[in-house]
C-alpha cells in the first residue's frame, strides 16, 4: 500500500500527469492552442524548478518501484531541460508547417511521463513500461506531417525496427527474472551470486541491446538517419536529446551498478564502431538533418566510451556530457528548423541540404554565429561545454586503464570536426545563392539564448555543474 | 540442469511429428478432386466479394482500439469491485481512491474520443 508522504518525492511527475491530462481537455473543448501550449510549458518548467529543489533527496518508494537519488535526478534535470527547450520552439514551427494541433503537446507530455518513470525506475518492469510510453509517443511523433510521405515512411520504419527490438528487451527481463526470480533492481546489484550465471548474462545482453537501438549505437543504428530524417525538425531535435538521453539515464547506471566486467570488451568494441562509423559516413553527407543524425550516432559511441570504464568518473562524465550534448544539439536542431522552408506544395522539406547554408554568414550573420557555435561544441573545441562532455568521459576510460580506447575515441572525434567545419566553410566562405530571411520568434529565441548560455557557461565552468549534482 | 526439461522437449517432439505426419498423410492417402467452390474462400457461406488487400476505413480501427480500451477496463475493474467490501476500512478508501483515478484517466479519454467524433459512425 502506498503511503501519502510517498507521493511528495514524485511531485514532478504527478505534475507533468496532471498536466497531460488537462491539455488533451482543453484541446477538445476550447481549441485555444495557445493555453494547451501555456499549460503544457509551464507544467514542465514548474517540474524541472521542483526537481532542482528537491536533488538531495534518496530513497525507495512505491513498493520499491522507484528509486530516487541524485543521479536520478541529475538525469531528470537534463531531460526536463530538453523537453523545455524544445517545447519553446515548437510552438513556431508547428505553425509554419500548419500542424499546430494540440495533440503534439499531449503525446510531448505523454513521452516526458515514460522517460521519468524509466529514470527513476527501481524495477524492470517499471524500465520496460516508462520505455514503451516514450516509444510508443515517439512513433507518433516522428510521423507527426502526416501528408508528408516522408513523415511517414520514418514513422513506419520506426515503429516496426522498435516493436522489434522491444521483442530483444522483454526476452532479456525473462531471462532475468527466469535466473533470479525478481525483477527488483537493487536485488538484482546486490546478489553477485547471480552475475556468474551464463542465462543471467545471456538476459543482460538482451536487455542492453533493446537500449542500444534506442541510442542509436553500432549494429542497431540504421533506423537513426532515415527517421530524424523524415520526422518534423523539431521533434528530430527532441528524440535525439530527451529520447537518447533518458534511455542512457537508465541503463548506464544499471550496466555501471551490475559491474559485470566481462561486458568491457564488448562495450569497448561496439562504441568503437559506433564511433567509427557516425563519424566516417557523416564526412558523406549532403543533408544537414542526416548529418546531425550521424554526429548522433557518434555522441552514442562517446557515451559508451564512458559506459566501458565501469567507474566513478563514468557516471559524471556521462552527466556531464548529456548535459552539453542536450545543450548543443538541441540547439542544432532548432536552428535548422528556423533555417527550414516548406516546398510549394508544401508536401517535403526544402532548404535543408548543404547548399542552402551557402553564405549564410553574409545573408544573417547572427544565425550563422548561432549555428558556428553549436557546431563548434560538436566537434568537441574548448571552451564549449562539448569538448569538457569528451573530457570527463575519456578520462574516465584513461583511469580504468582503456588507454587504446581512448586513443582510438580522441582520433575518431578528430575526423568528426572535418564534417562540422565543412558546414563552417560553407556557411563562412562562399557566396550566398539567394536571399532568403528566416524570421525568429520570441519563444525560439529564448531556447536559442538559454542553449548558447549553457553551451558557454558550462564550458567555462564545468565543476559548477557537480557542485550543484553531488555524487556519493 | 536441462534434465528436467527432457519430457517436455519429447512432448514437443511427438506433437510436432504428430502433426506433420497427419497433415502430409492426408493429402498424400486422400483423394484429390478439386473445383472452383471447394477451392473458394471460406467464410460461413458467404459469398467472397473481392480480396483482403483493400483499404479498411479507419472507423473499424477505431471501434476496435475503443473496444479494446474498455475491455480492458472492465477486467480490471471487476475484481476491484468484487474484492472491495472484504478490505478494512482504510484500505478500502484507499482501493476507491486508485480505482477513481484509473477511472478518471479512462473517462478523459472517452471524453476526448467523443468530442473528436470518432465514435460518428457516418
Amino acid at each position: 500500500m502506498i503511503q501519502l508522504h510517498e507521493l511528495q518525492f514524485i511531485i514532478p511527475l504527478i505534475t507533468i500527469c496532471v498536466a497531460s491530462v488537462l491539455v488533451l481537455i482543453v484541446e477538445v473543448f476550447s481549441r485555444n492552442r495557445e493555453v494547451v501550449f501555456a499549460v503544457t510549458t509551464l507544467s514542465v518548467f514548474v517540474a524541472l524548478i521542483i526537481t532542482i529543489r528537491d536533488i538531495s533527496y534518496s530513497t525507495i518508494i512505491l513498493n520499491n518501484f522507484i528509486n530516487i537519488n541524485n543521479v536520478s535526478s541529475g538525469f531528470n534535470i537534463v531531460v526536463l531541460l530538453s523537453v523545455l527547450l524544445s517545447l519553446l520552439e515548437s510552438r513556431s514551427y508547428l505553425i509554419k508547417k500548419q500542424i499546430n494541433f494540440g495533440e503534439y503537446y499531449a503525446i510531448i507530455l505523454f513521452s516526458l511521463i515514460g522517460m521519468m518513470l524509466m529514470v527513476m525506475a527501481n524495477d524492470l518492469l517499471i524500465v520496460f513500461l516508462g520505455l514503451e510510453m516514450m516509444s510508443i509517443c515517439f512513433y507518433i511523433l516522428a510521423g507527426f506531417m502526416r501528408k508528408r510521405i516522408k513523415s511517414n515512411e520514418s514513422a513506419l520504419k520506426y515503429f516496426l525496427l522498435g516493436a522489434f527490438m522491444t521483442g530483444f528487451l522483454l526476452y532479456g527481463i525473462t531471462l532475468i527474472y527466469g535466473v533470479s526470480g525478481t525483477t527488483n533492481l537493487m536485488v538484482l546489484f546486490s546478489n553477485t551470486l547471480l552475475h556468474q550465471e551464463p542465462l543471467f548474462l545471456i538476459g543482460v545482453g538482451l536487455f542492453l541491446i533493446g537500449f542500444l537501438f534506442k541510442i542509436g549505437a553500432f549494429p542497431f543504428h540504421m533506423w537513426v538517419p532515415d527517421v530524424y530524417d523524415g520526422a518534423p525538425t523539431i521533434v528530430s531535435g527532441f528524440m535525439s536529446t530527451a529520447g537518447k538521453i533518458a534511455a542512457v539515464a537508465t541503463i548506464f547506471p544499471i550496466i555501471l551498478k551490475l559491474n559485470i566486467l566481462d561486458y568491457r570488451i564488448i562495450i569497448s568494441v561496439v562504441s568503437v564502431l559506433t564511433m567509427m562509423f557516425g563519424n566516417i559516413i557523416a564526412l558523406a553527407q549532403t543533408n544537414i538533418k542526416r548529418l546531425l543524425a550521424y554526429s548522433s550516432i557518434a555522441s552514442a559511441g562517446y557515451l559508451l566510451v564512458g559506459l566501458a570504464a565501469f567507474n566513478d568518473m563514468a557516471l559524471r562524465g556521462i552527466l556531464f556530457y548529456t548535459l552539453a550534448y542536450s545543450f548543443m544539439q538541441l540547439g542544432a536542431f532548432i536552428v535548422v528548423g528556423i533555417i527550414e522552408k516548406s516546398s510549394s506544395d508544401n508536401k517535403d522539406f526544402s532548404n535543408i541540404s548543404l547548399d542552402s547554408y551557402k553564405g549564410l554568414a553574409k545573408r544573417n550573420p547572427v544565425l550563422a554565429t548561432i549555428f558556428t557555435l553549436f557546431l563548434f561544441s560538436l566537434a568537441g573545441i574548448p571552451p564549449f561545454a562539448g569538448f569538457w562532455g569528451k573530457y570527463y568521459l575519456f578520462v574516465a576510460a584513461i583511469k580504468a586503464n582503456l588507454i587504446w580506447l581512448s586513443i582510438v575515441a580522441i582520433l575518431l572525434s578528430v575526423i568528426g570536426i572535418y564534417y562540422y567545419l565543412k558546414v563552417i566553410v560553407y556557411m563562412w566562405f562562399t557566396d550566398p545563392e539567394t536571399d532568403e530571411t528566416y524570421i525568429m520568434s520570441p519563444l525560439g529565441t529564448t531556447a536559442i539564448i538559454l542553449s548558447i548560455a549553457g553551451t558557454i557557461f558550462f564550458g567555462l565552468f564545468p565543476e559548477i555543474f557537480f557542485e550543484l549534482i553531488r555524487f556519493y | 540442469m536441462l534434465e528436467g526439461y527432457i519430457p517436455i522437449f519429447i512432448i514437443i517432439f511427438i506433437s510436432a511429428a504428430f502433426a506433420f505426419l497427419n497433415i502430409n498423410l492426408s493429402s498424400l492417402l486422400g483423394p484429390n478432386r478439386p473445383n472452383k467452390e471447394k477451392l473458394s474462400t471460406y467464410e460461413s457461406g458467404m459469398e467472397p466479394i473481392g480480396t483482403a488487400h483493400d483499404r479498411f476505413s479507419i472507423k473499424y480501427y477505431m471501434v476496435a482500439v475503443s473496444f479494446i480500451v474498455f475491455d480492458i477496463e472492465v477486467v480490471f475493474l471487476y475484481p476491484w469491485a468484487v474484492s472491495f467490501l472484504n478490505f478494512p476500512k482504510p484500505e478500502m478508501i484507499y482501493s476507491f481512491v486508485i480505482g477513481l483515478i484509473f477511472i478518471v484517466v479512462l473517462a478523459v479519454g472517452l471524453i476526448y474520443e467523443y468530442k473528436k467524433g470518432v465514435l460518428k459512425w457516418d
